[in-house]
């Protein structure tokens, strides 16, 4: 792999990191919704990650199986359900309130979603600081030719 | 003595030779890796514009992919120029040589 590969790796991360705050952010801004298509609450959602070699087509990753190359990217696996049950809230006043004035509220602690962000966008910052760090190797490699 | 005056004409001959067949086949192998290479650090100049472009226009490339695509075309562009410098350093030592 040429050093331009840890770009492609560090962006694949970059990529992945923006995905799961996009996620967070989600689930932060959707913590009072009782309306959804599926019907019911909003659902918290979370993300899964897989790693994946760095070279996208089958044939690049039989042959990386072959030589050296170990340095893989990640890649979304998916996004899945949380299925705990909703906050029941007595609100009798709600439109959503069933027969008994409960109402479901979706189980989102807003605290675990601002941890979760927090780490996304701390992930976020070391994947930068890896892309800086490959720029910054590639330039001393130029400047060998500098003398 | 007479070995080295010999030898002289000989080496001499190789030379000329390979000179002439560089002069001759306009694409040797030299200039034809160099165009290769220069048309390569063109495609990444095109590929970062057009994810720069992407993310402007908000058609769906992301932040970090632009600005590693333009990383990308300026390290190559960098590496292009030392590269050139490397080659007109050289063109000069030859054309400097005295006789």
């Amino acid at each position: 792999m040429n050093l331009f590969g840890m770009f492609q790796i560090s962006g694949s991360a970059l990529r992945a990191e923006r995905e799961r705050a996009e996620l967070a952010a989600s689930n932060l801004a959707n913590a009072e919704t009782t309306r959804t298509v599926e019907g019911g609450p909003y659902r918290r959602q979370d993300i899964v990650f897989a790693s994946r070699p760095s070279l996208p087509s089958g044939f690049a990753i039989t042959l990386a199986s072959f030589t050296d190359l170990h340095a893989q990217g990640v890649q979304v696996a998916g996004v899945v359900q949380d299925n705990a049950p909703p906050a029941r809230r007595f609100d009798p006043g709600h439109p959503d309130a069933d027969a008994t004035g409960y109402v479901d509220f979706p189980n989102i602690n807003p605290v675990e979603e601002s941890v979760n962000l927090m780490e996304a966008a701390r992930s976020y910052q070391f994947n930068v600081s890896a892309v800086q760090a490959t720029k910054a190797m590639i330039q001393s490699a130029i400047g060998i030719a500098q003398s | 003595m007479g070995n080295t005056i010999q030898g002289l004409p000989n080496a001499n001959l190789g030379l000329g030779a390979s000179i002439q067949s560089t002069g001759a086949g306009d694409s040797s192998d030299f200039f034809e890796t160099l165009r290769g290479a220069m048309s390569q650090v063109e495609q990444l100049h095109v590929d970062a514009q057009g994810k720069v472009a992407g993310m402007l226009n908000g058609t769906g490339d992301d932040v970090h992919s632009a600005m590693i695509a333009v990383e990308k075309a300026d390290l190559a562009f960098e590496m292009m120029v030392q590269v050139r410098n490397k080659i007109v350093q050289a063109y000069q030592t030859v054309s400097q040589m005295q006789f």
